[in-house]
């Protein structure tokens, strides 16, 4: 037998063959621009090259740290608050809901957060909470829950969790509909056999379902996760980063960078770093946790 | 033995890719080249970059009226405010063809000039009409005539690159149905305490961040002697008449504001005064032709009157330039066209048609006819405002950054987040870094 590479098999090279277009495209849409960015982070507005000097800058910003705190601080809002939720959801209609009708027009109201515009989300979500003619202060009012306004995007604390809100409420469906699907491969058989043995409700969930379930929470976690870094929309409407850099999150603080401020550098070397960090991340997670089902 | 794509791969990857495209955004930006060559031919048409509301509606009404007579169809393509400049910005890094005309607010000519975005209206004819007010012409014209220039414009020959056609000033606004007008900010604070009841605010300050509470505080800044550079471009936000200006704002004033001040726009103040729950305010001339005069939305028509800035402790009251220009960009192709839109746009009887339509006028003769005064109440005062020769914001390309800095702080300060002292130095600090980055004397 010859030694090197071995030679692919015509199943393997029609395989690549077909991924091509697909390769093609991320290649032009995703690696190119991701080279110019590079290439910017390292240049002045000039074209001159100025080494790491635009990562030093960019680094070195206290607006920065701020904005990493508020991304932290509203991923730890969001996170946790959506994945429960979901979950709790998706337990609850995956074993009380048999009716096939009614699970279909909870999955159709579940998909309706998801493609509404995040700027029209934004946009009501700012008359909910808006001062003046909020409608949850008018509610809180009239039931007599509370006698004067309250400042809901004027105070930080309260200003963080209504965008946090928000996002609650459209992206908790995302992950109740991954995970009442990922309920569906259960096999009915293991399930039946932890009640004959006397499994209650957490039993069963914690040796059976979320066996089945752990997988998705990765994927939940990564796309979430990525979605926090890129969550603009709302924010800009209901507080614009206010009050103060309360809720300028990491993609505001980005984007101002390179929008109001025209630096453009700056902007370049945080988009590589935030890039580069969250891939390892990503890589270190993937490899210190035991996914894959046996 | 060639290992398999397992699902941890999948994630792993689907992870990377989707983390990617977060980054396109703030990269797309660097593509794109592209050259324009100068057509003498008649175009069909002229596409015009507007920013959306009140400031290019009636520019839209009147639009068909240029394709009826010279049968050059007017395509105005709009774009909220944010965006509009981003997509000019990038627009003119590219050269590119795409826009014949474009709206400009007048803080972005700095940055505009600075690029050597726009082709010089001079060029083409433009002279100065005494029906018009100068400080129109300057506002339009790069390197600034006066104030002081970027180190990186001086010696450069000035031209008039921008011309208005909304000739927003922010004015001062006020329940003339209760009291007489203000003539000083020590009156706009007493009628405050005094009309302050349940429900009925004082004064509505305008303090959503970076923007908004940028022009709300300026020309309080201004009129209480206190600024955001000198004549050398040495940051004055720190000054004590700065800081007596900001604690003025968001301490004073803000013991009679409306609730939720830190995050009150300019459409939730009209809103205010238009259903009668406000005495007083700053407002520019699009909220008084969109909301507060507008007989379908507002309850205080004919009790609401428009003034010019009142004064501070320096004796000046300061109003603020915060004109839409109309320029052509060096990429189009049309500019002989474009600059004769913009002239049939300045003719007296179409700026008339335009007023008609909701304009806001830049000519005396139009805003001085008494005529026009029951429909259009702020002309007065609009022209007034235009005589005492309005402050326009610091004339640099640094502009939109100084203005999210002081912007913010400014928030933190009317949140009650920071003092106003500690808000002032935390911008002085901040735009002292900024300008020296940018090649300005530190």
């Amino acid at each position: 037998m010859r030694a090197g590479r071995p030679r692919r098999s015509r199943q393997e090279r029609l395989a690549y063959l077909i991924l091509l277009p697909a390769l093609g495209t991320v290649f032009v849409i995703v690696t190119i621009p991701f080279i110019l960015a590079v290439v910017q982070s390292i240049t002045a507005e000039d074209g001159s090259l100025v080494g790491l000097r635009n990562y030093a800058r960019a680094l070195g910003n206290p607006l920065l740290y701020d904005a990493l705190r508020a991304t932290g601080l509203y991923a730890l809002i969001v996170l946790p608050s959506e994945v429960l939720l979901g979950l709790a959801f998706a337990l609850f209609v995956h074993r009380t809901v048999r009716r096939p009708a009614l699970r279909a027009t909870l999955y159709v109201l579940a998909i309706l957060p998801l493609v509404v515009p995040p700027v029209a989300v934004g946009v009501v979500a700012r008359l909910i909470y808006a001062p003046g003619y909020g409608v949850l202060n008018v509610i809180l009012m009239s039931l007599g829950i509370t006698h004067q306004e309250i400042q809901w995007l004027g105070r930080p604390v309260l200003a963080m969790l209504s965008v946090a809100s928000v996002d609650i409420w459209q992206w908790t469906p995302f992950v109740y509909l991954v995970l009442f699907a990922g309920l569906q491969t259960v096999p009915h058989e293991s399930v039946e056999a932890a009640q004959v043995d006397g499994a209650n409700w957490w039993t069963q969930f914690r040796h059976i379902e979320l066996y089945y379930l752990r997988p998705l929470f990765l994927l939940i976690f990564f796309f979430r996760v990525a979605d926090v870094l890129r969550v603009f929309d709302h924010i800009f409407i209901l507080t614009g980063g206010g009050p103060g850099t309360t809720t300028q999150l990491l993609s505001l603080y980005m984007y101002r960078t390179e929008f109001k401020f025209f630096d453009m550098g700056q902007a370049a070397a945080l988009a590589v770093v935030v890039l580069i960090s969250i891939s390892v991340v990503y890589s270190l997670i993937t490899r210190a946790l035991p996914l894959e089902r046996a | 033995m060639k290992k398999r794509l397992t699902r941890r791969d999948f994630v792993i990857q689907a992870a990377i890719t989707g983390v990617s495209f977060s980054s396109l955004p703030a990269v797309l930006a660097a593509c794109g080249q592209g050259t324009a060559t100068p057509s003498s031919s008649k175009p069909s048409k002229l596409v015009i970059a507007a920013v959306q509301g009140n400031e290019d509606g009636p520019l839209k009404k009147v639009a068909p009226a240029y394709k009826d007579q010279t049968g050059i169809t007017i395509e105005i393509v709009e774009f909220p405010y944010d965006q509009l400049f981003e997509k000019l910005v990038t627009t003119f890094q590219a050269n590119g063809s795409s826009y014949d005309l474009c709206m400009m607010d007048d803080p972005w000519m700095p940055k505009f000039g600075t690029l050597g975005a726009l082709q010089p209206l001079d060029s083409f004819g433009f002279t100065r009409d005494s029906d018009i007010p100068a400080v129109v012409y300057d506002v339009g014209t790069w390197p600034p005539p006066h104030g002081p220039v970027p180190p990186s414009e001086q010696g450069k020959s000035q031209h008039l690159y921008g011309i208005t056609i909304v000739g927003n000033v922010e004015m001062f606004m006020y329940r003339s149905d209760k009291s007489g007008a203000p003539k000083t900010w020590d009156e706009v604070l007493s009628n405050a305490a005094k009309y302050n009841a349940a429900s009925f605010y004082g004064y509505v300050i305008r303090g959503k961040a970076t923007n908004p509470v940028s022009s709300d505080s300026l020309p309080i800044l201004w009129s209480f002697g206190g600024n955001i550079f000198d004549d050398n471009w040495k940051v004055q936000l720190d000054s004590s008449d700065s800081i007596t200006a900001v604690d003025f704002l968001t301490r004073k004033l803000k013991k009679y504001a409306e609730p939720g001040p830190e995050n009150t726009d300019a459409a939730d103040r009209s809103r205010l005064m238009a259903i009668g729950q406000a005495y007083q305010s700053t407002v520019w001339p699009g909220e008084i032709t969109g909301i507060v005069q507008d007989p379908t939305v507002s309850q205080v028509i004919g009790k609401v009157a428009y003034i010019p800035m009142p004064q501070g402790p320096s004796g000046k009251g300061l109003g603020m330039m915060g004109n839409w220009l109309l320029g052509i960009p060096k990429g189009s192709k049309n500019g002989a066209a474009a600059a004769d839109f913009i002239k049939w746009m300045l003719k007296t009887d179409n700026m008339r048609n335009y007023v008609a339509q909701g304009g806001i006028p830049i000519r005396k003769s139009i805003l001085n006819d008494a005529s026009l005064t029951s429909a259009n109440p702020y002309f007065p005062a609009l022209a007034q405002s235009f005589d005492a020769v309005p402050n326009w914001r610091p004339r640099t390309d640094q502009w939109n950054a100084v203005e999210t800095v002081y912007g913010t702080q400014m928030n933190k300060a009317v949140a009650g987040l920071a003092t106003p002292k500690d808000a002032m130095t935390a911008a002085a600090d901040q735009i002292r870094t900024l300008m020296k980055n940018a090649g300005y004397p530190s």
